[in-house]
């Protein structure tokens, strides 16, 4: 008599850091995920049968810089809390891309989607990005062959994921959050779609303030799902910020948990991985019910918030500026790939742009100059020069040279030059240079005379 | 020197035990008499008080385990039990994982325990009309979030008492655990509402059984291994639940000297129990006792089944042995039909049982189409039957070590739980638990086969209790729903770590004086100890506390 294994349906990965805050009284403090862990208690999930919960490894020095720059070194910028959440994440796509769980879910603490590629402290509470590093992690165990769309329903601009990824044909990154004019980091336009490698995989939905679950699922039906048709992922992540919530202090939008869990439904994601969320008692318990047990599959239309509000409804009316972004973007989408890429990036070999990047949570500006080298045979190798200066104007200067997954002989050999030059170059703290798909060195090589 | 008896009532058969302090003066064994627990019961105390010295002759302790509730359950002879729920919003309440009939009220608690919505007294009016219409005999009353607040839940007690008293008294949710988990309360409430007429006629027995012997207190077993007052359990009769595997592992704790960190396999006919010591305490289940299938919030020994016996059945290919988890009969060479791990043992000269010649033959049969003789296939059965028993010892190992943890600390111990000793129980022990020791890398020990080992345990265990306290200073209230406690915090800007401690001893400390047991504040141990500071806008507005207390569940030594 042979035993049917049953496919376990959701994995949960529930790590809240109960000794672990940025201060004692910030909004990412021991507190946050409290009233959650109490709500998934009573409703008593663990013991339904299809809901796993499993225990978060810790990520490796080598796992973070498959993603980032840490300046000076990943030891100095992480703390251990931060490598829990990254390893947490990628022990939830191990038990999705092993087959163990069907899907599963990240519901941990601190996030990650503000940290970018260059990483000089904590911006947005953000300092890892915990998605980037699960991804590249699969990546790695797939030889680069895997492709993969990430979905961020945080209120805030997925800046910094959208960073890692704006200039890699293998990752779609759609981020839907309160409009970037009124709200921190305040990037994320419709206009962002992309660098010269992977033009029309970075999309963003800008939504007015106010908005709630009619305009979120409105994007979700009428973009997302048409683009992650085409794109064919082998694997759909959420970034499911909760601070869209109706009750958050820090943004103001009107999403409840119904929402949360229909989009969810609808979006049907292979790994959903929380981000940001402030309302930890208002929102957080019910929103991660009802994302749960839409992943479970299971009935989540008796979950709902103490009270609703007046002028929070769920079948208003869709705001007309999400109609005309929604309606922009299908266009882009559409049009994708008949581009003039000298038309939208400039001619010449190199598409090159400057930026100023705010550090929130520490305090540090930084400038930023990035040159993509513009290629034919692969997505082309980056060059990045980064000053940044904290509030004790301490400064570091450091310069970086990215390949990309799949880089052809060419960038190879011109990103081996560019990083030799710069080595040698008297201007710079350390010198980076970054090659995922290498076997032999460390992720991350250094020249330079920094601290370390 | 106090005398105490030990009686464990087991399926096969009932075992007792009367002990002066640590030695033991006489034991007794007789058959389980299924229809009548009581003549058994009876018998072993007659026996045993008459070893007991004429001029010594006092009020003797007697502590029972018996499989009454357990069966009850397990065999669904319980009353009709009807349960009435407040479920409030989430999960959709016709998911809930349990087999109970359930009558869903309105009213809401939310996480701190605030009423977010009103219960509706008329609609539990209809609902116990409905309970009582449609022929229920028990009733047991279970909120979500209750432990937090159990208003809504006393409120339904006092009116089923006034207007219903022929359903009274009900089981209620809060008073059987703090412990959240809703469907895991539904089931322990209605478990223990389904089996209280059982077990107050059980202790009507008792209590005669008491005056004719005229015994000291008698106190019944629970599955963690304490002990439970006689009265008492009639309000709790669901802890008397798994007490024989509690007394077994308490008899081992009594009969050796250290245990430490151990894993214990207790090796039977049809399955095997693998149990584990951490600083020489059994552990406990995360949530509580799993019985026939149903996971509830009692609390109890951990434990995992391993369908693998001496009488498990077995099977050869030609290249893998195949044992269990089925059992089909006894060893062949007890006349039984099918080839056993058991009679591979008596062809190796293991054991002297039954017709060795019959053994022989049937292991002869299995191996000699494929080259093999009769030794060399019993050594191949014994072989694996080492290889599954140390395979299942190394995946509870490894579940228990990824059982999730939710600080950082926690995450960076790592792996807290390693074997430094296997100790072997159960008949076919002596010679299975060397190979499986050897498999494992680990010393052994096998302790002696001990028939009185359950009577002792139980003879040899003390009372337990936990109490749970929540403590919430932005609310200014605390909470202790095993005791329906609810009081004002006076000073909530004082009410510290040490104050929350102190709360709950005192009220652990009183819950004992509750059950008869007189205690000291030292004799209890905070368990889970968990404090956050609430902060608001940006401003910290008071702390919220989650306490357990409980007594430790210590033992007395016992000298075999
Ligand atoms: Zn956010
Ligand atoms: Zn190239």
């Amino acid at each position: 008599m042979v035993k049917m294994a049953t496919k376990t349906k959701l994995g949960l990965v529930f790590f809240p850091a109960f000794d672990w805050a940025i201060a004692p009284d910030h909004p990412e403090r021991e507190e946050r995920l409290l009233y959650t862990r109490d709500q998934i208690r009573e409703e008593g999930l663990l013991d339904l049968p299809g809901i796993v919960e499993f225990r978060p490894q810790i990520a490796t020095r080598q796992d973070i810089e498959r993603v980032h720059i840490c300046v000076p070194s990943v030891e100095k910028v992480c703390t251990e809390s931060h490598l829990i959440a990254a390893g947490g994440t990628i022990t939830a796509g191990e038990l999705v891309v092993s087959g163990q769980t069907e899907r599963a879910f990240a519901l941990l603490r601190p996030p990650g989607h503000h940290a970018l590629r260059i990483v000089h402290g904590s911006r947005g509470f953000c300092t890892i990005n915990i998605e980037a590093v699960m991804v590249e992690y699969l990546r790695k165990l797939h030889n680069g062959r895997l492709r993969v769309a990430i979905v961020d329903t945080d209120a805030h601009h997925a800046d910094g994921t959208q960073d890692i990824y704006y200039n890699d044909p293998d990752v779609l990154h759609i981020s839907i959050h309160q409009d970037g004019r009124t709200l921190y980091p305040g990037t994320g336009a419709v206009d962002e779609l992309g660098g010269p490698g992977a033009y029309g995989l970075t999309l963003n939905v800008p939504l007015p303030p106010g908005s709630g679950d009619a305009e979120v699922l409105y994007a979700v039906e009428h973009l997302v799902l048409p683009v992650l048709r085409d794109f064919q992922p082998d694997l759909i992540i959420n970034a499911a910020g909760q601070d869209n919530h109706f009750t958050d202090p820090i943004t103001n939008m009107k999403v409840t948990a119904q929402g949360y869990a229909r989009l969810t439904e609808l979006l049907a994601p292979d790994l959903v991985v929380l981000e940001g969320g402030y309302s930890i008692e208002g929102a957080l318990p019910y929103v991660n019910v009802g994302i749960i047990l839409a992943l479970a599959g299971l009935d989540y239309t008796g979950v709902r918030e103490p009270e609703l509000p007046p002028g929070v409804q769920k079948d208003g009316r869709v705001h007309e500026a999400v109609v005309r972004n929604v309606a922009f973007l299908q266009e882009v989408w559409a049009r994708r790939q008949e581009i003039d890429p000298a038309a939208v990036f400039g001619g010449g070999n190199y598409y090159r742009r400057k930026r100023h990047l705010y550090y929130d949570t520490d305090d540090i500006h930084e400038v930023q100059v990035e040159a993509i080298k513009m290629c034919a045979a692969c997505s082309g190798y980056r060059e990045l020069h980064s000053f940044a200066e904290d509030r004790r104007r301490k400064q570091a200067r450091i310069a970086a040279v990215l390949l990309p997954w799949h880089a052809c002989p060419a960038c190879r050999q011109q990103a081996e030059e560019a990083f030799a030059r710069l080595a040698a170059e008297p201007d710079w703290d350390d010198v980076y240079y970054q090659n995922p798909a290498d076997p032999q060195r460390p992720l991350v090589s250094k020249a330079g005379r920094g601290e370390s | 020197m106090s005398y105490r008896i030990g009686i464990d009532v087991g399926g096969t058969n009932t075992n007792g035990v009367l002990l002066k302090g640590a030695q033991v003066l006489a034991t007794v064994k007789a058959p389980t008499d299924h229809h009548n627990l009581h003549a058994g019961t009876r018998e072993a105390l007659t026996r045993l008080l008459a070893a007991l010295p004429e001029k010594e002759r006092g009020p003797v302790e007697l502590h029972l385990s018996t499989t009454l509730a357990t069966n009850a359950i397990v065999e669904g002879k319980g009353a009709p039990t009807a349960v009435l729920i407040i479920p409030g919003p989430g999960l959709r309440w016709t998911d809930l994982p349990v087999p109970f009939k359930l009558y869903p009220l309105s009213g809401y608690i939310d996480h701190r325990g605030r009423e977010a919505g009103p219960l509706d007294r008329e609609e539990v009016r209809r609902a116990v009309r409905a309970v009582k219409a449609d022929g229920y005999q028990a009733v047991a009353v279970v909120g979500k979030f209750s432990p937090r607040n159990f208003q809504h839940e006393l409120a339904i007690e006092e009116l089923i008492r006034a207007e219903f008293p022929e359903l009274a008294p009900v089981t209620l949710g809060h008073r059987l655990s703090g412990r959240l988990n809703f469907p895991r309360r539904i089931t322990t409430a209605a478990l223990n509402a389904s089996i209280a007429a059982i077990q107050a006629e059980f202790v009507r027995m008792v209590e005669k059984v008491q005056d004719q012997y005229q015994l000291g207190k008698v106190y019944l077993l629970k599955a963690d291994g304490g002990t439970l007052g006689l009265q008492e359990s009639v309000h709790r009769s669901i802890e008397t639940i798994l007490s024989g595997p509690a007394a077994s592992l308490m008899g081992a704790m009594a009969l050796t000297a250290e245990i430490e960190d151990a894993v214990a396999l207790d090796i039977g006919g049809t399955t095997s129990e693998i149990s584990v010591f951490s600083g020489g305490e059994p552990l406990a289940e995360r949530e509580g006792a799993v019985i026939a299938g149903y996971p509830t919030l009692v609390p109890a020994f951990f434990s995992r089944s391993l369908g693998l016996g001496g009488d498990s059945q077995v099977t050869f290919d030609g290249k893998q042995v195949t044992i269990g988890p089925q059992r089909v009969g006894p060893p062949v060479a007890l006349g039984g039909p099918q080839v056993t791990p058991t009679d591979a043992v008596v062809v190796l000269g293991g054991a002297a049982l039954g017709d060795a010649k019959k053994a022989h033959a049937a292991l002869q049969a299995m191996g000699a189409p494929f080259g093999l003789e009769s030794r060399a296939m019993a050594e191949k059965i014994v072989a694996t039957f080492a290889q599954k028993a140390a395979a299942a010892i190394r995946s509870v190992y490894a579940e228990l070590n990824n059982r999730p943890v939710y600080t950082v600390s926690q995450v960076l111990a790592g792996a807290d739980l390693k074997p430094k000793r296997l100790i072997g129980m159960g008949g076919p022990a002596a010679y299975f638990i060397p190979k499986i020791g050897a498999e494992l890398g680990l010393p052994y020990q096998v302790l002696p086969h001990y028939e009185a080992a359950n009577a002792i345990g139980a003879a040899a265990s003390r009372p337990t209790f936990a109490v749970t306290l929540r403590a919430d200073t932005m609310l200014g209230k605390m909470v202790v729903p095993e005791l329906d406690y609810e009081a004002p915090i006076d000073r909530p800007f004082t009410f510290d770590r040490e104050a929350a401690r102190q709360e709950a001893i005192r009220q652990a400390v009183n819950y004992a004086k509750k059950m008869g047991v007189a205690v000291d504040p030292d004799e209890i141990e905070i368990t889970e100890e968990e404090v956050f500071n609430m902060v608001r806008h940006f401003y910290t507005v008071g702390k919220n506390f989650n306490l357990r207390a409980q007594v430790k569940p210590r033992i007395h030594r016992v000298i075999p």
